[in-house]
């Protein structure tokens, strides 16, 4: 390997950090939809975002399986934030409450693609993944967000 | 289970106290609320200390043994509490138990806390949350509660900034409070935004402060020269958690309210006076609701026809509330009941709720799923006839 190629990997070694390790499959494959990866109890089939050890409910070790959520959920609530957060969200961003109807489970997250102020509950969106900030070494840190459902007219 | 009854009360003024330590500030307060039950110190048996960001602000721990050695109280049980701005109403539960237990006659309970930040910096709490990493801000989760109750109740943002209004009026009535100052709705609106629907004067400020009460059993209670205030209920629940919930209302509210009522056999309809965990001003308006003061989806109407304004049906933050007395975290559950302290023994001022009888107080703390952690509610009753005072001047 020569110097040149060692540098670029290195460069793209430095831009893998996500924002915290298991919540979604990164780098992804040529072709690949991005997915959220959460769990499921085998006993009472409830799931989970981020993955528990073990389900609350069920309270019984070792029932718990990896699944990938569905890609497509409706905004719950959501809210357009003016100030930057202290881990580092630079203002405005929009964010909220995001429903999976297929995974009958409601995760939090950023949303991207359009004009921040122009979210709204009930609206339709898709999971993407990207950059959400850079952290301390000047690294982009990836994370997931939502974006609109494009009208296919 | 034995009554439990209040001692004396006192708090610090709270704002900003840059050169005094916590030990200083819970010192004061412990002082007032001794010397008004004109108590020894060494009386007390057990203290018990509400602290929630000592360890991260300013990296103190034991702030209770700190606290109390400058009082020259020791050799006794401290016990150190945190949980998150329901910390200080969680150290009074620990104190009615023990005292409803049987265990002791005399216990002090304080909380104390120093939480004003450095301009241009925020409290970096529960960094270690996925949502904390993907920017969510205290501010925003209570936008997302908002933007809902709007949504499903029809609820407006005037009727939000109503509860600011208000409680700054209080606020100004009130020597303890931080920010005496008078608002509009129209200065509550224009004030910068936060996170929308939630502007600057909709949040409560960071805070330094302590309050501190002595409890103490009917036996006890007699030997003081105090109006008899008994608590008729104090309760602590934890969040449900539960993926997926309306979040236009907090069930581990309605729960707490609800073994409240059952155990001081009240109801919402019994109360002559309310202090409630106004963090935010939805989440007043939400309170109002989960405390029964008024149905579920009426909160903003019920505060914009003045029914919770002193002088209204059912006063509630006379003291200004956490919008204007301030929030120093730990302290804000221990400093609402010393202000229904104050209303049920007439000693509030130009704030006094005339004839208050009962009152109550409600606080929660903490975020997880969506949900709060921890959530507390006491009841407190004036009690007529049933104590014979040694000294019948305060009467
Ligand atoms: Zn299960």
């Amino acid at each position: 390997m020569n110097e040149t190629s060692k540098k670029a990997l290195e460069g793209k070694e430095k831009y893998a950090v996500v924002v915290e390790a298991g919540l979604f499959h990164y780098p992804l494959n040529r072709g690949e939809k991005p997915h959220l990866t959460g769990n499921r109890c085998n006993i009472c089939d409830k799931r989970f975002f981020p993955k528990r050890t073990g389900c609350p409910y069920c309270f019984k070790d070792g029932d718990m399986e990896d699944v990938e959520l569905d890609r497509y959920g409706i905004i719950y609530a959501c809210t357009l934030v003016h100030i930057p957060s202290p881990s580092g969200i630079k203002a405005p961003y929009a964010y909220g409450y995001v429903d999976i109807p297929v995974d009958r489970i409601r995760v939090f997250g950023l949303f991207t693609g359009a004009e921040p102020s122009s979210f709204h509950a009930g609206q339709k969106v898709e999971l993407v993944i990207e950059p959400i900030k850079t952290d301390k070494n000047g690294q982009e840190v990836i994370g997931y967000k939502f974006k609109p459902v494009e009208n296919r007219h | 289970m034995r009554d439990v009854y209040l001692g004396g009360v006192g708090m610090t003024v709270f704002g900003k106290h840059l050169a005094r330590r916590l030990r200083d500030l819970g010192r004061e307060a412990c002082l007032k609320a001794i010397e008004e039950s004109r108590i020894h110190p060494k009386e007390i048996q057990a203290g018990y200390c509400a602290n929630a960001l000592g360890s991260a602000i300013q990296g103190e721990t034991g702030v209770g043994q700190n606290v109390l050695w400058e009082l020259g109280i020791n050799k006794i049980p401290i016990i150190n509490i945190e949980n998150a701005c329901a910390s200080g109403s969680t150290a009074l539960r620990e104190g009615w138990m023990a005292i409803a237990g049987g265990f002791y006659d005399v216990v002090l309970v304080v909380g104390v806390e120093k939480a004003v930040m450095p301009k241009g910096t925020m409290l970096n709490v529960g960094a270690a949350e996925l949502e904390t990493k993907l920017g969510d801000v205290f501010p925003g989760y209570f936008a997302l509660t908002a933007k809902k109750h709007m949504e499903v109740y029809g609820t407006t943002k005037e009727q939000l900034a109503q509860v600011s209004v208000k409680n700054h009026a209080n606020g100004i009535l009130n020597s303890y409070a931080q920010f005496r100052k008078e608002f509009t709705v129209e200065d509550v609106l224009n004030s910068p935004m936060i996170a929308d629907p939630i502007t600057l004067y909709s949040c409560c400020p960071n805070s330094d402060g302590a309050a501190a009460v002595i409890l103490c059993s009917e036996k006890k209670a007699k030997e003081l020269s105090l109006i008899p205030v008994k608590v008729a209920a104090s309760v602590l629940t934890t969040g449900c958690y539960e993926n997926g919930a309306d979040i236009t209302g907090w069930e581990v509210e309605k729960l707490a309210a609800k073994e409240a009522y059952d155990m001081a056999s009240l109801g919402p309809e019994d109360l002559n006076v309310v202090e409630v965990h106004d963090a935010f001003t939805i989440c007043e308006i939400i309170h109002y609701e989960d405390l029964g003061l008024c149905k579920s989806g009426e909160g903003g109407r019920f505060i914009e026809k003045g029914a919770t304004d002193l002088g209204g049906l059912i006063p509630v933050n006379p003291s200004g509330g956490l919008l204007s007395k301030g929030h120093p975290v730990a302290a804000s559950g221990i400093a609402q009941v010393v202000e229904i302290v104050w209303h049920l023994r007439g000693q509030a001022g130009k704030r006094q709720v005339e004839n208050a009888r009962i009152g109550l107080a409600q606080i929660m703390g903490g975020g997880k799923e969506g949900d709060t952690k921890a959530c507390t509610v006491h009841i407190l009753v004036k009690v007529q006839n049933t104590i014979t005072l040694d000294c019948k001047d305060n009467i």
